[in-house]
C-alpha cells in the first residue's frame, strides 16, 4: 500500500491524472471533474458497491469493478464510458427501476407533461403523475437521465408496500426504495444512533428498524440526515413534500438551542419552507437535531403569527395601527416612575434587541429593572451555572479529549449535534462515562454508565470525587471507610479511568437541574472539574443565554459584564448614551413576577412567564404568537422571528455568531429593537436613532469585546468574559405569596412529593411543542412521572389520569409508569407558565373516575 | 426465560462485537429462537443497537424468530411446486391451522414456514412436516395428515 501523501499517475479515458494515492477511482474522477453516474456513494459514508451503477473498465482487472469501491494504483487505465458500459449500465437501471413505480422517468408524455400539466377533469386543475414527492430533485432521475434509460424492459415487479406515516416529521414509501444503504450507513457512521438496518435479504430485503418498530421506538433522533441524502422519493419531509425546490438559500444561526448550529434556510418565495445543515467544521459538520432540521418552518409560518399590534380586553381584540400603538405606548411609559417599570427579555432574542432593551430600560426608563427567565429556570444553581458558562470548553477540545464525562445528558433531541460529537470521539478512542439515573440515548456508546439514586446525585459524585482522590494517590489496596455502594464496581472503574485520564472533560446536560439540589451539584461538579483540571461544558437549552448576560440584560449587569453597581462604569456608559445611568439598586426582578408584585407598567420582550396576566397596571407583550388565551393585554406588539432579521447570538462556547435576515416579517412585525427605538425615539429620546441594526452592533462594540460590524465577525474566536458579578436565584418561588409556603414535606395528608422542571425546548417563551405538530410525540411534557410501586398503591396504569391535589391546587395529568422513578416522588415537566410554583410540592394523587 | 438467564448465556462471551452470530446462535440453541427480550440484552452487552442485531439475525436464515411449535410445517413455493398448486397448499395451512408464513400457532402445535425448493421437484408439490417429506400432496391428503401429529 501506498502512503496517502504520496500522488501517482493513472489515466482515466485517456487523461493522464496525478492523484493521491490511497484514493478510490470514483474520488479521482470526480476530483478531475469526470462524471461516473453513482447511487450508493456519497461522500462521506464508506463505499458500499451496492447498487453497480459506477462500474468501470480497468485494463488487467477482470469484469467491470466498481470506481465507488476499487482504490487508485499506479498506471491505472481506466475508462468509464465506453459503450459497453453504458449498456451494462442502462440495463442495471432498467433493473432497479423495474421495481420502483417511475413514470416521471419514462412517460413519453414527460416533457408536456411538465410544461401544460395537461388535466383530464373539465376543471382549472392541473393534473399529471404525481407519486414522488422529489419531483424535481431528484437523484435517480438525474441518473437515468444522464444514463439515458427511456423504457424498462423487464417485468414490472412492485413491491406494494404500505408506506409508513406514524412517526412524525417524515414519511417512508419504501416502495420507491432502491436499496442503495445510504440511509443506513449515514445513521450508523456518521449520526450513530443506529436506528436503521437491513432486514430480510434478498428479494424481501426492506430497511428499517428492528421488528416492526417505530421510529420513535427505534431510538431515531428525527435528525433528517437520512433524509436529506436518500436519492429517491423514498424519504420525504411532511411539511415540504408538494413544496418543490427552494428558489434560494440564506445561511443563519438556529436560534433554538445553545449549540448554534449553522444552516441553510430554503426559501421559496417569502416563505421558508425548509432548513438543512450547513457543513461547518467549528460547530454542526453538516448535521442538525429534530428542531433545526424540521421545526423553523413551522414555527416562523406558523398561523398564530402576530401581524399587527392590538390591545385585548375581555377576549376583545382592537387593532391599532403601529403609529397608534407607538404613541399608546409612549404616552403610558413618559408617566412611569423608574421603580414602577420592569422589563423581561427572552434570551433568545438577538445581541443587538438584548442591547437596546438594557438600554431602554436604563436610559429612557431610568431603571435597572430588566431580567430574563433565566433566573427562574436556573433558580439558585443560576450563579454556579453562569460561573461554568463564562469559561466553557469548546467543540473542539471536545473533539481532543481522552475522556468525557457526562452528567444529565441525553441527547436525542437536544443538542443532538453535540452527541454526534461525542460518538465521534468514542470511535477515535475517547472512553465516554455517563451519570444519569434514567436511560439516555448515550448509554450504549458509554464505557461505564453510572445510575445514582435519584435524588442522591450530590453525594453520588461526592463520592466519586473521593475514589478518584484514592486512585490518584495510587493506594488502590486501602480500604474505603465510606460505606459501600450498590454500584461500586462501576463507579470505581470511572473514578480510576477518570483519574488516569490525560484530558477529561465534563458535559452537563439540562437534566441536572432537575435533580433535588441542583445548585449544590453543579457546585460538586465544578469541584470535580478542578481537581481533575477537566475543562466543562454546559449545554444551555436556551439560545444565547451568554447574549443576555454580555448585553446586560440583568438588574446586576452591565453591557460587557460588568456589575451594575460600579460606580466607573456606570459613567463611562453615562457618557457613551449620553443620558443618566440609574446608580440605585434594585430588588425587582423575575422573581417578583412570578411572586405577584404590581408594577405599573410591566413590558414583556418574547417571554410568557406566566399563564394568568402577570401584576401590572399596563401590560406590553411583544412576541411572535399572542399570549395563551387572550388574556388581559393592554398592547401587543408584533415581533419578527430569528429568521426575518440581522444580527448576531453568542452560543454557549462564547462564540459570537450571524444572523441573517432571509424573509420579510408577516404584516407589520418588526425586530424587537426597532420597536423599543420607535418608541423612545417618540419619547423625545436621543441615542436611539439607528439607521441600521449594524449600528446598533457597533455601538455595542464601544463597549464589548469581539464586536466590531456586522460583516465582520470572527465565529473563530471565543470572546466569551465576564465580571465575577453576583446575580441572586432562589431556587424556590410561590405564586400565592398570601399563603404561608408549603413544609415541603411529605406528611399524613399529602404523602407524596411533587417535583416539577420547566420545559427548556422553547423558543421565545412558547414551548415548541405547542407550535409544532411534529414535537407532541417526542416531547413528553405534562405526564406525571410515577414510580411502580406507587402506581400499583393508586391503581394506575400508564395512560391513566390523575388527579394531583396539594393545599393550593388541583391539577390533572396523565399518568407515565417510570421504572427509574424513586418510590414517593413524583415528577412533571410544564411549560413555564404553567409551573405551580414552590419546589417540592406535598400532594395526594387519585385516579380520575371518567 | 429470564434476565439472568440471558446474563448466564452473556457471561460465556467477552463482549466483542465479532461475538454477535456466536452470541445469537448459543441463546437459539439453548431457548429455540431469539427473543426480542434476548435482543434487548445482547445489546448493552456489545454495545451495538437492537436495530443492527436484529438486521443481522434476519439475515441469516438459521435464525428464528418466533417460539419454534412442537411440529414444523414447510410447505415448498419452488417454481414446480408453485405450478402444481404450492400456494393453494400453504393457504390451506394458514386456513386450517389459523397461522401465517414464520409463526407459530396458539396451541404451539406447528410452526408454518414458506421456502424455496426442497429439491425433490418431480414429487411437487412437496411439504415437509419435521424430517418426513410429503409428495403429491393435495389438501384432502393435508387434512388427513394435520391430524397426525399432536
Ligand atoms: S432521522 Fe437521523 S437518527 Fe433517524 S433514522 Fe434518519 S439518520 Fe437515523
Ligand atoms: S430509503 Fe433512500 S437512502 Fe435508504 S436505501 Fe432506500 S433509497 Fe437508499
Ligand atoms: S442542536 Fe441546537 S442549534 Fe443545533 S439545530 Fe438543534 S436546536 Fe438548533
Ligand atoms: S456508486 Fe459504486 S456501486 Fe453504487
Ligand atoms: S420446487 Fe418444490 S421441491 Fe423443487
Amino acid at each position: 500500500m501506498s502512503k496517502p501523501s504520496e500522488t501517482i499517475t493513472i489515466n482515466i479515458d485517456n487523461q493522464f491524472l496525478q492523484v493521491g494515492a490511497g484514493k478510490t477511482i470514483l474520488q479521482a474522477a470526480e476530483q478531475n471533474h469526470i462524471y461516473i453516474p453513482t447511487l450508493c456513494a456519497y461522500k462521506d459514508l464508506t463505499p458500499f458497491g451496492g447498487c453497480r451503477m459506477c462500474i468501470v473498465e480497468v485494463d488487467g482487472l477482470r469484469g467491470f469493478p466498481t470506481a465507488c469501491t476499487t482504490p487508485v494504483v499506479e498506471g491505472m487505465n481506466i475508462r468509464t464510458n465506453t459503450v459497453q458500459l453504458q449498456n451494462i449500465r442502462s440495463e442495471i437501471l432498467q433493473l432497479i427501476l423495474s421495481e420502483h413505480p417511475c413514470s416521471c422517468l419514462i412517460c413519453d408524455e414527460q416533457e408536456e407533461c411538465k410544461e401544460f400539466s395537461g388535466t383530464i377533469r373539465k376543471a382549472t386543475v392541473t393534473t399529471g403523475c404525481r407519486y414522488c414527492p422529489n419531483d424535481g430533485q431528484c437523484e435517480l432521475a438525474e441518473v437515468a437521465k444522464k444514463v439515458g434509460v427511456k423504457e424498462i424492459n423487464y417485468p414490472i415487479n412492485y413491491r406494494y408496500y404500505r408506506v409508513e406515516r406514524e412517526d412524525p416529521f417524515y414519511d417512508r414509501d419504501y416502495n420507491l426504495c432502491i436499496l442503495c444503504g445510504r440511509c443506513i450507513r449515514m445513521c450508523q457512521e456518521i449520526r450513530a444512533a443506529n436506528a436503521l438496518t437491513f432486514k430480510q435479504r434478498g428479494q424481501k430485503t426492506v430497511i428499517g428498524p428492528a421488528y416492526n418498530r417505530t421510529h420513535i421506538e427505534a431510538g431515531c433522533e428525527f435528525c433528517g440526515a437520512c433524509v436529506s441524502i436518500c436519492p429517491t422519493g423514498a424519504l420525504s419531509e411532511k411539511t415540504r413534500k408538494w413544496e418543490g425546490k427552494a428558489e434560494r438559500e440564506e445561511i443563519t444561526t438556529c436560534a433554538l438551542c445553545g449549540v448554534g448550529c449553522q444552516v441553510h434556510l430554503q426559501i421559496k418565495g417569502r416563505d421558508i419552507i425548509g432548513a438543512l445543515p450547513a457543513d461547518d467544521p467549528l460547530i454542526n459538520n453538516g448535521q442538525l437535531c429534530v428542531k433545526g432540521r424540521f421545526c423553523i418552518p413551522e414555527l416562523i409560518n406558523n398561523h398564530q403569527r402576530l401581524k399587527k399590534p392590538y390591545r385585548a380586553h375581555d377576549g376583545l381584540k382592537i387593532e391599532l395601527t403601529f403609529e397608534q400603538a407607538i404613541e399608546e405606548a409612549a404616552k403610558k411609559l413618559a408617566v412611569c416612575p423608574p421603580n414602577e417599570f420592569g422589563m423581561i427579555v427572552s434570551q433568545n432574542i438577538t445581541n443587538e434587541d438584548l442591547y437596546i432593551a438594557q438600554k431602554f430600560t436604563r436610559a429612557v426608563m431610568g431603571s435597572n429593572n430588566i431580567d430574563t427567565m433565566a433566573r427562574i429556570y436556573y433558580g439558585a444553581g443560576l450563579n454556579n451555572y453562569v460561573g461554568l458558562m463564562k469559561s466553557s470548553a469548546t467543540l473542539e477540545s471536545l473533539r481532543k479529549a481522552a475522556t468525557i464525562l457526562c452528567i444529565g445528558l441525553d441527547t436525542r433531541y437536544g443538542g443532538s449535534v453535540v452527541g454526534v460529537e461525542l460518538r465521534m470521539a468514542n470511535r477515535k478512542g475517547a472512553k465516554i462515562i455517563t451519570i444519569n439515573s434514567h436511560p439516555h440515548n448515550l448509554s450504549i456508546v458509554a464505557h461505564t454508565w453510572l445510575k445514582p439514586e435519584s435524588g442522591e446525585e450530590v453525594g453520588f459524585i461526592q463520592s466519586l470525587a473521593r475514589l478518584i482522590g484514592k486512585a490518584k494517590s495510587k493506594r488502590p489496596d486501602a480500604k474505603s471507610e465510606t460505606k459501600p455502594h450498590p454500584s461500586d464496581n462501576d463507579i470505581e472503574t470511572a473514578a480510576r479511568i477518570l483519574a488516569e485520564s490525560s484530558s477529561v472533560i465534563i458535559l452537563i446536560g439540562s437534566d441536572v437541574f432537575k435533580y433535588l439540589n441542583s445548585p449544590k451539584v453543579l457546585e460538586e461538579i465544578g469541584k470535580l472539574a478542578r481537581s481533575l483540571q477537566a475543562e466543562i461544558m454546559p449545554l444551555p437549552a436556551q439560545n444565547n443565554f451568554n447574549g443576555a448576560l454580555l448585553m446586560g440584560a440583568y438588574p446586576e449587569l452591565l453591557p460587557g459584564g460588568f456589575s451594575s453597581a460600579r460606580k466607573d462604569k456606570q459613567a463611562q456608559l453615562g457618557e457613551i448614551w449620553g443620558s443618566q445611568i440609574p446608580d440605585w439598586a434594585t430588588s425587582w426582578n423575575a422573581e417578583a413576577v412570578m411572586t405577584g408584585k404590581r408594577m405599573k407598567i410591566l413590558y414583556l420582550i418574547g417571554e410568557v412567564p406566566l399563564r394568568e396576566r402577570p401584576a401590572s397596571d399596563f401590560l406590553i407583550f411583544q412576541n411572535l404568537y399572542p399570549p395563551e388565551s387572550i388574556y388581559r393585554t393592554d398592547l401587543v406588539l408584533p415581533s419578527a422571528a430569528f429568521t426575518e432579521i440581522d444580527g448576531t447570538f453568542i452560543n454557549g462556547e462564547g462564540r459570537l455568531q450571524r444572523v441573517r435576515k432571509a424573509v420579510e416579517p408577516p404584516g407589520f412585525a418588526l425586530p424587537d429593537w426597532k420597536i423599543l427605538c420607535l418608541i423612545a425615539q417618540k419619547m423625545g429620546k436621543k441615542g436611539f436613532d439607528f439607521d441600521s441594526v449594524d449600528d446598533v452592533h457597533k455601538e455595542i462594540s464601544c463597549q464589548v469585546n469581539g464586536f466590531s460590524s456586522l460583516d465582520n465577525i470572527k465565529r473563530e474566536t471565543v470572546i466569551m468574559t465576564l465580571e465575577p458579578a453576583c446575580l441572586t436565584g432562589k431556587s424556590d418561588f410561590a405564586i400565592d405569596p398570601y399563603q404561608a409556603p408549603d413544609s415541603g414535606k411529605a406528611n399524613m395528608e399529602f404523602p407524596y412529593l411533587l417535583h416539577t422542571a420547566i420545559s427548556e425546548h422553547t423558543y421565545r417563551g412558547f414551548p415548541l411543542a405547542s407550535y409544532v405538530e411534529g414535537l407532541k410525540k417526542l416531547f413528553i411534557e405534562a405526564t406525571l412521572e410515577i414510580s411502580p410501586e406507587d402506581a400499583k398503591k393508586a391503581g394506575l396504569i400508564s395512560g391513566d389520569e390523575v388527579i394531583v391535589t396539594s393545599a393550593k391546587f388541583e391539577k390533572t395529568w396523565p399518568a407515565r409508569i417510570m421504572a427509574e422513578q424513586t418510590a414517593g416522588i413524583l415528577h412533571v415537566t410544564l411549560p413555564q407558565g404553567e409551573v405551580p410554583g414552590r419546589n417540592p410540592y406535598p400532594v395526594r394523587i387519585r385516579k380520575k373516575n371518567v | 426465560m429470564t434476565v439472568m438467564e440471558y446474563r448466564n448465556v452473556l457471561a460465556e462471551f467477552q463482549g466483542e462485537e465479532g461475538e454477535l452470530i456466536p452470541i445469537l446462535q448459543r441463546i437459539q440453541e439453548k431457548f429455540g429462537y431469539i427473543t426480542e427480550d434476548a435482543i434487548k440484552n445482547i445489546s448493552p452487552f456489545l454495545k451495538i443497537s437492537e436495530n443492527q442485531i436484529y438486521g443481522v439475525a434476519s439475515f441469516y436464515s438459521q435464525f428464528r424468530f418466533t417460539e419454534p411449535g412442537r411440529n414444523s410445517i414447510k410447505v415448498c413455493m419452488g417454481t414446480a411446486c408453485h405450478m402444481r398448486g404450492g400456494q393453494i397448499l400453504g393457504e390451506a395451512v394458514e386456513r386450517e391451522l389459523d397461522v401465517k408464513p414464520g409463526q407459530t400457532t396458539k396451541d404451539k402445535r406447528f410452526d408454518f414456514h414458506r421456502v424455496a425448493c426442497l429439491g425433490c421437484c418431480a414429487l411437487a408439490p412437496v411439504i415437509q412436516v419435521n424430517e418426513d417429506i410429503r409428495s403429491r400432496m393435495n389438501v384432502i391428503k393435508l387434512k388427513e395428515m394435520l391430524d397426525k401429529y399432536e
